[in-house]
């Protein structure tokens, strides 16, 4: 390598500009690029993952479709029609950060190179994290999520294990234990730490509830058929294993006592899902804390109108709702900007997507009632961890030596995450907190109680640890001629305003 | 008034001078109270690179419009060296430090010569350093580029890690019965007697008399010292740091630049440190500065022309944080004139200064001589054009 090398700019970076610019590629981006692309709007659609669809529509590997079929048709059929409806999409592009101006779009593409990317319009569509706590032996080879064993059975038809256990809350460990079962997994159980299913899991469809609860009682009953018992009111007390889980000790939530323990290979825990909202926070879009779930989330109206004019948030980055809900948000902000650009739909389109909005809150509605809050499970599962349980993977901090801290008299500061943080490393590795922050900020109040505001890590740059010869490229900031629709209204996209938690 | 509390000496910001000062105080028998705005150690000490900066410094950060006088910094930087020698010993912690010397490069013929000239000044003040051609630079650290023509190598350079420092000096200083009251903003300070009033607290209900009130308050050391009544012209700015993602060890020392702001090294954890003062986004002394992307992408282009290695590894995360500076970017340390018992401590390099400035605050509490020669350093140099004192600041404060 050279000196003149690093002296000279690689290339000045690819800049993107258009009407509309759409981050992910899940069911809510997908619905708004089909009908922005399609009323002549130019649209870019950027998703870090080699394919679109998101996670409710990803797609099968071309092996896995050929053999076994497309899982979820519908979701290909959507990808066709948004690259038919002419909108450019880029997959692999990582997107990574806000610039200086407080509106062009960082991102890195498949190949490490940057691409810069500026829409009069923006929309989050980032979707959703899984929701996981620590519990002892989490970070053992063989745990994991529900998503991802979903993920290795829907794309690549691979079985997470042989003898699976499955544990958590939501009603997504229900077809996730389906899918399992399919591929001829033997599923010791299901452990759901809240008790939906009540009063027998038999009389779910006889309740004549919306569709969404016929679902969730079919998948009862075809685990009922394998045999596979569901516990409800328990929760995973610890996973033991010395390569890999062999054993996982399944206890009902605040009785421990009351323990079994079961052989398994492999092991799958997830709370649900939780707002990825990253992006969102560094464009300055105010955000509130969910007294249900405890997220802090993006203020939205219906049409995903942010605080921020011409930033929209659809989909889950809005607010866990399910993928029809992400469709239907996706659905109105396209809508919403159609009106703006003196294009508006069809009343009978818009009167359509509200209804279903309204009706699909009502699902969520009713089945937020029907498991715990994320909350509660929160503060009920977190407190009570045995001191060596390792609550922060990537630095490898302790329950102990975070409570050690929050509990600490000497240095008489009220003890808040980002205290915790500076003292123990907890948060500071690859995932920058995403993962254990939401446990850490419990421990830290159950030892030294609500002592500030700051109860989530703040959103920091980079989103994701991106490589620096991806910045080598970029110095100077060459605006290339906008790709936008000649006598489009002017700029939408409102004053930067940047601004994030307090620390 | 009921409810007011007595204290020797009272002192305004727990960051690292503040915390020092406690430290120095308290154990010297004096009733401390520390009143911080916010968390302590969460500003300049929270966020600095955390560098003990003991061969002369690149005299000018990206932006700064006044280069520092390096020759005079030099005797101070000495001073500096020796306590951070002792200072675990004295705090009884670790604040993870480690003196495994730096280099300072040079890539071309003009920044050779300062190189050299720096290097005469360093031999005068007692400090010992070599300068080193490009070859032999890279024979002892392989890791630097090929458009490196020359460094100089000091032993003493090191680092010391800053979340632990501030919690070290508070913690000592407590156990020598000092108090600290974070999330308590200082709000007035009046004469009262032959001392000072202080009030503090969200609803100003923490009153203490003090016959000595220290200013370490950082970025806010010029708004505190104007509640005090003096007027003086500080230049605060926030500049910005990188951190890559952990890594074995594979760079054993401080690297710095004589001719451009940089400065990387790896810290325990693994992870490298990319810095050198380069201008964050935004200076917000009421919320949280943001750091810039264009500062980012200039570090580091400079960082991996230096050690081309870094361009393999992945940025983890960045952050911004304010700084005192001064318009001449010399050090603040003294009384305020007119102001008797009013003590003010701040500006540049105040991390490495740390050990050195919490002993002079000592010294100026009890009225005794400081270990160093502090005349010209005193907060009367900021205080000629009154009128327009209070003007620039707030402009300064504003712009950012
Ligand atoms: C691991 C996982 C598995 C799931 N599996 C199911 C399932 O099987 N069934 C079900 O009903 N629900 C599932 N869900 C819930 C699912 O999120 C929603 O039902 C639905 O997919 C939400 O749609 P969306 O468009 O809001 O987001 P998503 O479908 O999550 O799409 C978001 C897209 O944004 C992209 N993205 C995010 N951040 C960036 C960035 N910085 N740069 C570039 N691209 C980015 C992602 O790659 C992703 O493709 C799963 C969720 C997760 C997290
Ligand atoms: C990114 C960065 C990198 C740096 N790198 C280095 C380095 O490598 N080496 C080096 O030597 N120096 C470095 N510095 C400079 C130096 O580290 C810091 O400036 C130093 O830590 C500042 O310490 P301080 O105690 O003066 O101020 P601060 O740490 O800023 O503390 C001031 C405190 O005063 C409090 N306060 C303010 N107003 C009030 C009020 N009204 N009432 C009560 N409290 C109040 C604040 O909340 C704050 O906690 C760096 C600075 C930054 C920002």
């Amino acid at each position: 390598m050279t000196a003149d090398h690093w002296n000279e700019p690689s290339g000045a970076p690819e800049t993107v500009t258009r009407d509309v610019l759409i981050v992910g590629g899940g069911p809510a981006g997908l619905s708004a690029a089909e009908r922005l692309a399609a009323a002549g709007l130019t649209v870019t659609l950027v998703d870090e993952q080699p394919e679109l669809g998101g996670q409710y529509y990803r797609r099968p590997a071309p092996a896995v479709a050929e053999r076994w079929g497309d899982h979820r048709p519908e979701g290909g059929a959507l990808v066709e029609r948004v690259r038919a409806a002419g909108a450019e999409c880029r997959t692999r592009h990582t997107v990574w950060g806000v610039d200086d101006d407080g509106r062009t779009l960082l991102a890195v593409d498949g190949e490490g190179r940057p691409v810069r990317l500026r829409g009069r319009y923006l929309i989050i569509a980032t979707g959703a994290y899984e929701r996981v706590l620590p519990f002892p032996g989490w970070q053992l080879p063989g745990v994991a999520t529900p998503g991802f064993a979903q993920h290795l059975a829907a794309s690549e038809h691979t079985p997470i294990g042989e003898r699976v256990l499955v544990a958590g809350s939501g009603p997504f460990l229900l077809p996730v234990a389906c899918s399992l079962v399919d591929l001829g997994v033997t599923v010791v159980g299901v452990a759901e730490a809240g008790t939906p299913y009540r009063p027998r899991p038999a009389a779910l469809g006889a309740l004549r509830h919306p569709a969404r609860l016929r679902e969730l009682a079919g998948y009862v009953t075809r685990l009922a058929r394998a045999r596979v018992p569901i516990w409800q009111g328990h929760s995973v007390v610890r996973a033991e294993g010395t390569d890999r889980v062999s054993s996982v000790t399944v206890a009902a939530v605040g009785d421990p006592a009351a323990a079994r323990t079961f052989l398994v290979d492999a092991l799958c825990v997830g709370y649900g899902f939780r707002p990825q909202t990253d992006l969102a926070r560094m464009l300055g879009c105010d955000v509130r804390t969910d007294a249900v779930t405890g997220d802090a989330t993006p203020v939205t109206d219906p049409r995903g109108r942010t605080s921020r004019p011409g930033v929209y948030v659809i989909g889950e980055a809005a607010g866990i709702g399910g993928a029809p809900t992400a469709r239907a948000r996706g659905l109105l902000a396209a809508f919403d900007i159609l009106i703006r650009e003196g294009r508006p739909p069809a009343r009978r389109d818009l009167l359509r997507a509200g209804a279903a909005l309204r009706g699909l809150a009502r699902f969520t509605e009713l089945t937020g009632r029907l498991f715990p809050s994320p909350a509660r499970l929160t503060s009920s599962l977190v407190p009570p961890l045995p001191g060596d349980t390792m609550i922060c993977r990537c630095e490898a901090v302790t329950a102990r030596e975070i409570r050690a801290v929050a509990g600490e008299a000497e240095v008489p500061a009220p003890v808040d995450v980002n205290a915790v943080k500076a003292r123990t490393r907890a948060g500071m590795g690859p995932c920058q907190g995403r993962e254990c922050g939401v446990a850490v900020a419990a421990l830290v109040r159950s030892v030294a109680g609500r002592t500030t505001d700051a109860n989530v890590f703040p959103a920091r740059t980079p989103i994701r640890p991106i490589p620096l010869r991806a910045l080598l490229a970029t110095e100077t900031t060459p605006e290339t001629t906008p790709k936008t629709t000649p006598g489009a209204s002017p700029d939408a996209l409102g004053p930067a305003t940047p601004q994030e938690e307090r620390p | 008034m009921s409810g007011v509390l007595t204290a020797d000496a009272v002192i305004v910001g727990a960051g690292v001078l503040g915390a020092a000062a406690a430290h120095h105080l308290a154990r010297a028998g004096h009733r401390v109270v520390i009143l911080e705005r916010g968390a302590p150690g969460r500003e300049g000490s929270g966020t600095t690179a955390g560098n003990l900066h003991i061969q002369a410094v690149h005299s000018q950060r990206p932006g700064q419009e006044v280069p520092l006088d390096n020759a005079r910094f030099l005797p101070l930087q000495r001073a500096a060296s020796e306590r951070w020698e002792t200072l675990e010993e004295e705090l009884g912690a670790s604040v993870e430090l480690r003196r495994s010397g730096g280099f300072t490069v040079a890539e071309t013929p003009g920044q050779h010569a300062e190189l050299v000239e720096k290097h005469a000044w360093e031999t005068g003040a007692g400090i010992p350093t070599e300068v080193l051609d490009g070859d032999a630079a890279r024979a002892a650290l392989p890791q630097l580029g090929p458009t490196v023509i020359a460094a100089t190598w000091c032993a003493l350079d090191g680092y010391a890690n800053p979340l632990k420092v501030t919690p070290a000096y508070l913690s000592s200083a407590a156990r020598s019965g000092a108090r600290t009251h974070p999330y308590s903003p200082v709000r007035r300070i009046d004469r009262h007697r032959e001392g000072w009033r202080v009030t503090a607290g969200r609803d100003g209900g923490l009153v203490v008399d003090t016959p000595v009130v220290v200013d370490t308050a950082g970025p806010w050391l010029g708004r505190v010292a104007a509640m005090a009544g003096a007027a003086l012209r500080m230049s605060p700015v926030a500049i910005q740091m990188h951190s890559t993602v952990r890594l074995p060890p594979i760079l054993p020392h401080l690297v710095q630049h004589i001719g451009e702001g940089l400065s990387v090294k790896q810290v325990a954890a693994g992870n490298l440190l990319i810095g050198g003062g380069w201008p964050a986004r935004t200076l917000d002394l009421e919320g949280r500065s943001l750091p810039s992307l264009a500062s980012l992408h200039g570090n580091v282009r400079l960082a991996a022309r230096v050690l081309p290695f870094l361009a393999d590894l992945r940025l983890l995360r960045m952050w911004a944080g304010p700084l005192a500076a001064t318009p001449d970017e010399m050090p603040l340390i003294g009384e305020v004139p007119g102001l008797p018992g009013f003590l003010v401590a701040g500006g540049t390099y105040a991390f490495t200064f740390a050990p050195l400035w919490g002993e002079t605050l000592r010294c100026l509490a009890e009225s005794k001589p400081p270990p160093v020669d502090i005349a010209d350093l005193g907060p009367g140099r900021l205080m000629d054009h009154a009128d327009h004192q209070a003007d620039h600041q707030e402009e300064r404060n504003t712009q950012c």
